[in-house]
């Protein structure tokens, strides 16, 4: 009879310790997600940052010989300047929008011109917001992928136990739609030139 | 079909288990099949029917299995060394425009797989048109492309192309490549000298070892097949990334219409190209042989499904292709043209707006002729090139170097050449190159081919190959002596020919790893490749 107890509690406390364990595997794997997904976040803020950088360089050259598209360079500085300030990420956002919008436009305009198209300077520019437009892309598309993993993983049984019993929140795809309707819209991104 | 590079990820490591574990079996059979054949050419017999000696096996298959691993842990470990060597792969330029671009394209896959592995990009100096991936056991990986490659696509093409490679190395592709290749290489050697042996004895190729040709084969044929597969996910995979299935289509359309490297790229590397370098009818066939005995599918059948995601066809597609290089032909037609009065009060031409900004000696004071109008006047009162020089003011100082010109002895200034960087006499005109940017150069189209340069070129050609022929023929000696002194070390450079294909005459100088051209040669030796200009020599003078 004791022997019969002894096994039946070693069982218990074999299947326990196997719960627990398996807890642990599912806490960390959430945990690591996560912060998965708050860096790619962050990546999202570098490559912006590494645009409004740019932004003085690619001024400073183009003013000079596009005297008279004033108009143009001082939508860019501007939407610069906002997006900078912006606090909330829907401003945030709206700006970035907007300030896309504007280097469209500045392009096209560098475009029109044969001499400006072969300077070196401008063309080491532009090729260097194209990778930062790109990178920017990428970096949402890379958000949104990981936000896909960590929800499914949050959401599948019985990992969804576990996240509940450890408050485990849902994190919100990156959307440029929302985006795009606070401002109207126009063909000029600069990735597909 | 995974969704993403997460999923790729994860799927990398049982798939490569499984392979692995195939491929173990297969090779066993192989090994077994190999002894058997050993066996009856000596013993008469087949051993598995007077009875197995399981131990003597177990010892001969764990030699083998030994045997295969060290062969495996050399060729895996340092993969990416070797390939680089092989092919005079180098890291890209980070001061030249288009090797910048590609190591942009690079990082912004390093940001959408989320860094999760390092890959290197490198350019290999050859003007044919290919892409390759390799990786190995010590944990590099590099996506190399060719000079000819990375110069004819556009930015958006060339994404997909590295995305495509990229996807080869995250995927694990190409070390179950080198897994396989190394496993099976040794035993295809192997084959290959039985087979010598065969016909050196005149008995020609031993029947016993049948069983182990026909293994050998079916894992060959094995290998084509995951290799083949493993193109069409890393064209999906590349479109996943950039959104773009025309891109990829475009840049397939492009690379087939060229040389893909056949001579250049070895055997051993087919599987890893992005197109298959031989070239051999099976490439564009369909069917089940093609398919069965090809390492790529056919680029038509990879362009329709990369066409279809994109709503359109290979019709379609050669149509707006054609569309686009009529436009262009048209927008440089109606570009105006004009004539200008060099520094030697020679006029030269013609030139449209942009061939103008890259002329080194036109000053606002230049004298400019307009075709159209044919009216002459000061460049700087004309309103369109007025901006070259406003543009001119703001560009990066060229720097004044302590390297001197062979023919004037005067400093030589640093200047932007087909988006790399070239050093040029500000009186002559020379220019000096350093070596390693020569395959470049010529791989860029960016200096305009003149109706000029190209009369020049053939007269130049067929000069040369008449010299060259009259001085065969009398047996004379037809190296030229240079009495130019090398810019930069001052010794007394070589004058050569550019090389047999090409007749222009250039100088070098071997300890700097520099070559000098003189005004024009290096545009007219670009006109030659570009154009394909051969020599009409006639009837040679008696």
């Amino acid at each position: 009879m004791a022997t019969l107890i002894l096994i039946l509690i070693s069982i218990l406390i074999s299947v326990l310790g196997f719960f627990i364990l398996w807890m642990i595997f599912i806490y960390n794997r959430l945990i690591s997600l996560r912060n998965e997904v708050q860096n790619a976040w962050k990546q999202i803020d570098v490559q912006l940052k590494r645009r409004h950088d740019l932004i003085p360089n690619l001024v400073s050259t183009v003013k000079g010989a596009v005297e008279f598209e004033q108009d143009t360079l001082e939508k860019v500085i501007s939407a610069r300047t906002k997006a900078v300030g912006a606090t909330s990420p829907q401003e945030k956002a709206a700006a970035e929008n907007m300030l896309t919008q504007a280097l469209g436009k500045l392009f096209a305009v560098v475009e029109s011109y044969p001499s400006l198209k072969s300077n070196e300077n401008i063309m080491q520019l532009q090729e260097e917001l194209t990778t930062t437009e790109n990178r920017i892309g990428f970096a949402r598309q890379l958000y949104n992928d990981l936000i896909a993993n960590f929800r499914t993983k949050l959401e599948i049984f019985p990992n969804n136990m576990i996240a509940s019993l450890f408050g485990f929140q849902r994190e919100e795809y990156y959307s440029a739609e929302e985006y795009d309707k606070a401002v109207p819209m126009a063909d000029i991104s600069i990735r597909k030139k | 079909m995974p969704l993403t590079f997460i999923e790729i990820e994860k799927q990398k490591n049982w798939r490569i288990g499984i392979l692995f574990i195939v491929l173990l079996l297969l090779y066993f059979c192989i090994t077994l099949s190999l002894i058997q054949g050993f066996y009856l050419v000596f013993f008469h017999s087949v051993f598995i029917l007077g009875g197995i000696n399981w131990t003597y096996l177990l010892i001969i298959m764990a030699f083998s299995l030994t045997f295969a691993t060290i062969h495996f842990l050399f060729s895996a470990f340092g993969a990416v060394k070797s390939v680089m060597h092989h092919l005079g792969a180098t890291f890209p330029d980070a001061e030249d425009n288009i090797h910048k671009r590609l190591i942009n394209i690079m990082d912004e896959i390093h940001v959408v797989t989320g860094n999760k592995k390092k890959i290197k990009c490198m350019v290999v100096p050859s003007l044919s048109m290919n892409a390759l991936a390799v990786a190995d056991l010590n944990g590099d990986a590099a996506v190399m492309i060719t000079e000819g490659l990375l110069s004819r696509l556009s930015r958006t093409q060339l994404e997909a192309v590295m995305a495509h490679e990229a996807y080869h190395i995250l995927s694990g592709d190409c070390l179950e490549t080198t897994v396989a290749a190394s496993f099976f290489g040794m035993y295809a050697s192997m084959l290959e000298k039985i087979k010598d042996f065969g016909e050196e004895n005149g008995r020609g190729f031993h029947p016993a070892f049948l069983l182990f040709w026909i293994l050998l084969k079916l894992s060959q044929i094995l290998n084509m097949f995951i290799s083949r597969e493993r193109e069409y996910r890393a064209d999906a995979a590349s479109v996943r990334m950039t959104r773009n299935p025309l891109s990829m289509a475009e840049a397939l359309h492009l690379i087939s219409r060229n040389w893909t490297g056949i001579g250049f790229i070895g055997n051993g590397l087919e599987m890893l190209c992005i197109v298959s370098p031989q070239a051999t009818s099976l490439n564009e066939s369909e069917g089940w042989w093609a398919d069965l005995m090809s390492t790529h599918p056919p680029i038509r059948k990879r362009m329709k499904i990369l066409l279809s995601m994109a709503s359109t066809n290979i019709a379609e597609l050669d149509a707006k292709l054609n569309r686009e290089a009529a436009t262009a032909n048209m927008k440089r037609s109606a570009e105006p043209v004009y004539y200008a009065l060099d520094p030697k009060q020679q006029w030269q031409g013609p030139f449209s707006i942009a061939d103008l900004s890259s002329l080194p000696w036109l000053s606002p004071l230049t004298w400019v002729k307009s075709v159209d109008e044919q009216t002459i006047d000061r460049a700087w009162r004309n309103p369109l090139i007025d901006p070259i020089f406003t543009a001119r003011l703001s560009q990066k100082e060229n720097e004044i170097t302590d390297i001197v010109c062979p023919h004037c002895n005067q400093a030589l200034i640093t200047i932007p050449y087909e988006k790399t960087r070239a050093y040029q006499c500000r009186f002559c005109s020379g220019i000096l190159v350093e070596n390693d940017k020569i395959p470049r150069i010529i791989a860029r189209r960016e200096v305009p081919c003149t109706d000029r340069l190209k009369s020049l070129a053939k007269a130049v050609l067929t000069d040369n190959q008449r010299r060259i022929t009259i001085n065969k023929l009398r047996s004379a000696d037809t190296k030229t002596k240079s009495s130019l002194p090398c810019p930069k070390c001052r010794r007394v450079m070589f004058r050569t020919f550019y090389s047999l294909a090409y007749l222009i005459e250039i100088d070098r100088c071997g300890l700097c790893c520099l070559t000098w051209f003189d005004t024009d040669e290096l545009e007219i030796l670009q006109c030659l490749i570009e154009n394909k200009i051969i020599p009409n020599i006639g009837i040679l003078p008696v």
